[in-house]
C-alpha cells in the first residue's frame, strides 16, 4: 500500500473551548488586558492584604502573646470584665462588643464603643488588662476592607475591585481556547512571557472556584451598602432600614435614663443548652434603662450556624433567630463573611486560603508581567512601566512588613499606616532611577529583613520567650522561615533574555 | 460544641482530588483522549467535593473541599513541570493569541469605560432589584440572590463592553435593560 492510498485520518474532534472563533478570543483578550492593566495595582494590593487577613485571629494572638490565654469564660468572669471595661472605657459608652474565647481565638476581648473606642482583654476571673495591642492586625484587615480610606468610599472601592476581578475571570476563561489542552502544562525557563503565561493560566484555571468565591463574596460585601441604598430608594420609599430589618433583630426600645451596668448573668442562664457555643455578645446602651444584649450562639458544622437571642435589660427574651430555621437567603448572607475569609474549616483551610490567595495575588502581578514581556518581545519595551510595576509589586510586601515592625513597636495603627505609605512612596521614588530587576532584588531583601525585624521586635516587646500562647511561637517561626527565604539569594536561577535586556535598559 | 476537625477529611479530599487530576492529566496528555480516564477523573473530583457534606457539614464540607481540590490539582500541575530551553524566537512565531488591535477614538473609549463602569452598574442593579421584586420565594432569599446577581452581571457587562467592537449595540442593550428592569421592579413593588 502506498502513502497515497492511505485513508485520510479522521479529523480530531475539537473541544468546546477550541471552537471559539479567533476574532472573538482576540477581542475578549483586549478587554481582559485593558481591565487588568487598569486595576492590577489595586487587585494586587487587596489580594495580598486579604491573603494575610485570613490569619487575623492568629495575628491578634501573636500581638497579644503576653495577654491572658483562656479556653472558656464563666458568666461571672464575663460580667466582671464587662463592668470593668465600661468603667475604664471613659464617658459616652454606646455599645460593648464581647468576643468570648474559642479554639481559634483563646481570649476574652471587649471592645468599648465610647467617645474614644478602646479594647480590653480579660483573664479567667474577669479582671481586665489593656488590650489595644492589635495595631498590625487592624492595619492589615482595614487595608483589605477599606484601603484605609473613609469607610463608605473605601468599602465601595473594594467592592468595585471585586467586580473587576470577577470580570477578569470571566474574560480570562473566554480568552483561553486551549483551557483543556493546556490544563497540565507548566513550562518553566525559556521565554519569560510564556513561562508567566503558563503560571498565570494554570493558577487561574485550577483555582477558579476559589477565585470566583472570593471575588463574588468580596464584591457583594463591598457593594451591600449601595445595593441596599438603591433598593430602599426604589422599593421602600427611601428607607433602607426596612431592608436590614428583614435580616436583623429589631433594636431595643430607646430609653436613655441612666441605669446600673446591664447584668448579663441571668441572660446566660436563659440560653438553651443545645450543643451551641456562645461566641459573641453585642450590648447596646449598657448603662441606660433601654439597655439590651444580643447573644450569638454558634452551632457546629454549619456555615451560617449562628443562633441569636436578644434580651431586654430585665433579661426577658424579645427576639430569637435559630439558624436551623434559616431560609436560603439568610443562610447565604450568614455564611458570606466566613466563606470570604476562610474562617470555617480550621487551620488547614486557612493555610489553603492563604496559598490560593497568594495565587490570586500572583495572577494580578503576572498579568502585567505578561503585558510588559509582550511589549518587549515586540520591540516596544516600556521600561518606565516595568520599573513602576516592580516598585508596586515589592513596595507592598515591604511596606506591610514595615507596618508590622512599627505596629508592634508603637501599638499605633496610624503609625503602621504611615510606615506602609512611606515605604511605598520610597519604592516609587526609587523607580525613577533604578531598573526593575534592582527594585525587585531590593524589595525582596527589604521584605525579608523587615519580616525578621518584626520577629525581633515581637520577641523583645510582646512576651518574648515567655509567651503563653503557642500561636506566638508558630507565627514567629513562620515569619523567620519566610524572611530567611526572601533573604537567601535564588540559587540556580539565571536571567532570562528579557530580564537581561531590562537590566541593561 | 466545636466544629468537626477538618484536617483528616482534608487529607482524604486531597488524595481523591489529586488522583482525579492525575487521571485527567494522563488522558489529556495522550495522543488520543481516553474517555474512561476522563470520566473516572471527574468522578473522583466530584466525589471529593460532595462526600465531605456528610463528614463536615452540608455546606461547610463542600466549601472546604472546593479549596482543597483546587490546591491538590495545582500540586499535580506543579509536580509535572518541565524546563524549557531559552531560544530566540520572533514575536510573530508565538502561538498564543494576541489582543485585538482595534482602531478607536477618545470618545469611543470614554463611552466604553462608562458602559463598563456606571452604566453597567446601573443595569446590573436593575436586574438584581427586578429579581428581588418579581421572582417568587422568601423575601430574604430574593434579596440576597438579587444582590449576588449585581456583581455577577456587572462583571459580565464589564467583560462584554470592553471586548465588543460594536459599542452602540452595548449602549442600547445596557440602557434598555436598566430602564426595563427598574420600571418592572418599581411597578411590581416588593412584597
Amino acid at each position: 500500500m502506498t502513502a497515497a492510498s492511505k485513508p485520510p485520518k479522521p479529523a480530531k474532534k475539537k473541544d468546546l473551548m477550541s471552537r471559539i472563533p479567533a476574532g472573538f478570543v482576540r477581542a475578549v483578550l483586549r478587554g481582559h488586558s485593558s481591565l487588568g492593566l487598569a486595576f492590577a495595582a489595586l487587585i494586587y494590593l487587596i489580594c495580598l492584604s486579604g491573603s494575610l487577613a485570613v490569619f487575623a485571629h492568629e495575628f491578634q494572638r501573636w500581638e497579644s502573646a503576653a495577654g491572658p490565654h483562656l479556653a472558656t469564660a464563666s458568666p461571672d468572669a464575663v460580667q466582671t470584665a464587662f463592668a470593668g471595661a465600661i468603667a475604664a472605657g471613659g464617658p459616652g459608652v454606646e455599645h460593648v462588643y464581647i468576643t468570648l474565647p474559642s479554639a481559634d481565638f483563646p481570649r476574652l476581648l471587649l471592645h468599648v464603643d465610647a467617645d474614644t473606642d478602646r479594647e480590653f482583654l480579660a483573664d479567667a476571673s474577669g479582671k481586665i488588662v489593656p488590650g489595644q495591642e492589635f495595631a498590625w492586625t487592624e492595619f492589615i484587615t482595614r487595608l483589605h476592607i477599606n484601603l484605609h480610606l473613609p469607610v463608605t468610599w473605601g468599602i465601595f472601592l473594594v467592592g468595585l475591585i471585586g467586580v473587576a476581578l470577577l470580570s477578569s475571570l470571566i474574560s480570562g476563561i473566554l480568552a483561553h481556547p486551549r483551557i483543556f489542552r493546556d490544563a497540565f502544562h507548566l513550562r518553566l525557563g525559556g521565554s519569560k512571557r510564556l513561562q508567566e503565561a503558563d503560571l498565570h493560566n494554570r493558577l487561574g484555571v485550577w483555582a477558579l472556584p476559589f477565585h470566583i468565591i472570593i471575588s463574588l463574596t468580596g464584591a457583594f460585601l463591598g457593594l451591600t451598602t449601595i445595593i441596599v441604598g438603591v433598593l430602599g430608594m426604589a422599593m421602600f420609599n427611601g428607607d433602607a432600614n426596612k431592608v436590614y430589618a428583614l435580616f436583623f433583630p429589631p433594636p431595643p426600645v430607646d430609653d436613655p435614663r441612666p441605669a446600673p451596668v446591664l447584668d448579663l448573668r441571668p441572660m446566660f442562664a436563659k440560653l438553651p443548652r443545645d450543643g451551641g457555643r456562645i461566641t459573641y455578645i453585642f450590648t447596646e446602651h449598657p448603662t441606660e434603662r433601654g439597655g439590651a444584649a444580643l447573644f450569638n450562639v454558634k452551632q457546629p458544622d454549619r456555615m451560617a450556624g449562628t443562633d441569636s437571642y436578644a434580651f431586654r435589660r430585665d433579661a426577658s427574651l424579645y427576639n430569637v433567630q435559630k439558624a436551623a430555621d434559616n431560609n436560603l437567603g439568610e443562610d447565604l448572607l450568614g455564611g458570606m463573611g466566613q466563606l470570604h475569609f476562610g474562617w470555617f474549616g480550621g487551620g488547614i483551610v486557612k493555610v489553603v486560603y492563604f496559598a490560593l490567595g497568594l495565587a490570586l495575588t500572583y495572577l494580578a502581578a503576572s498579568g502585567v508581567n505578561i503585558w510588559l514581556a509582550r511589549r518587549r518581545d515586540k520591540g516596544r519595551p516600556a521600561p518606565r512601566w516595568e520599573r513602576a510595576w516592580a516598585a508596586t509589586v515589592w513596595g507592598q510586601p515591604a511596606g506591610m512588613a514595615a507596618a508590622a515592625v512599627t505596629g508592634l513597636a508603637t501599638i499605633s495603627a496610624a503609625i503602621a499606616i504611615g510606615a506602609w505609605l512611606a515605604v511605598n512612596l520610597l519604592f516609587l521614588a526609587a523607580a525613577i532611577r533604578l531598573a526593575a530587576p534592582s527594585l525587585s532584588r531590593i524589595g525582596r531583601l527589604a521584605t525579608g529583613a523587615l519580616t525578621l525585624l518584626a520577629v525581633a521586635v515581637h520577641l523583645s516587646l510582646r512576651g518574648g520567650l515567655a509567651a503563653a500562647d503557642p500561636m506566638a511561637w508558630i507565627v514567629n517561626l513562620v515569619l523567620v522561615a519566610g524572611g530567611a527565604l526572601l533573604l537567601i539569594p535564588r540559587l540556580g536561577t539565571r536571567k532570562s533574555p528579557s530580564e537581561a535586556a531590562t537590566a541593561a535598559a | 460544641m466545636q466544629d468537626t476537625p477538618a484536617l483528616l477529611p482534608s487529607l482524604l479530599i486531597a488524595v481523591a482530588a489529586g488522583a482525579g487530576a492525575w487521571l485527567l492529566r494522563r488522558s489529556w496528555q495522550g495522543k488520543t483522549q481516553q474517555s474512561g480516564l476522563v470520566a473516572a477523573g471527574w468522578l473522583l473530583i466530584a466525589a471529593a467535593i460532595v462526600f465531605p457534606a456528610w463528614l463536615l457539614g452540608p455546606a461547610r464540607g463542600p466549601f472546604i473541599a472546593l479549596a482543597i481540590v483546587s490546591t491538590a490539582a495545582l500540586a499535580v500541575v506543579a509536580a509535572n513541570y518541565s524546563i524549557r530551553q531559552a531560544k530566540a524566537r520572533a514575536a510573530r512565531e508565538s502561538l498564543a493569541p494576541e489582543p485585538s488591535d482595534r482602531a478607536t477614538t477618545k470618545g469611543r473609549e470614554t463611552l466604553r469605560w462608562l458602559l463598563a463602569g456606571p452604566i453597567g452598574m446601573i443595569a446590573a442593579m436593575g436586574v438584581g432589584i427586578a429579581w428581588a421584586a418579581l421572582v417568587p420565594g422568601e423575601q430574604q432569599t430574593r434579596l440576597v440572590v438579587g444582590g449576588l446577581l449585581v456583581p455577577l452581571i456587572w462583571g459580565g457587562c464589564m467583560a462584554w463592553t470592553l471586548a465588543d467592537n460594536r459599542i452602540l449595540r452595548a449602549t442600547a442593550v445596557l440602557t434598555g435593560v436598566a430602564i426595563i428592569s427598574f420600571t418592572a421592579a418599581i411597578v411590581k413593588g416588593f412584597a
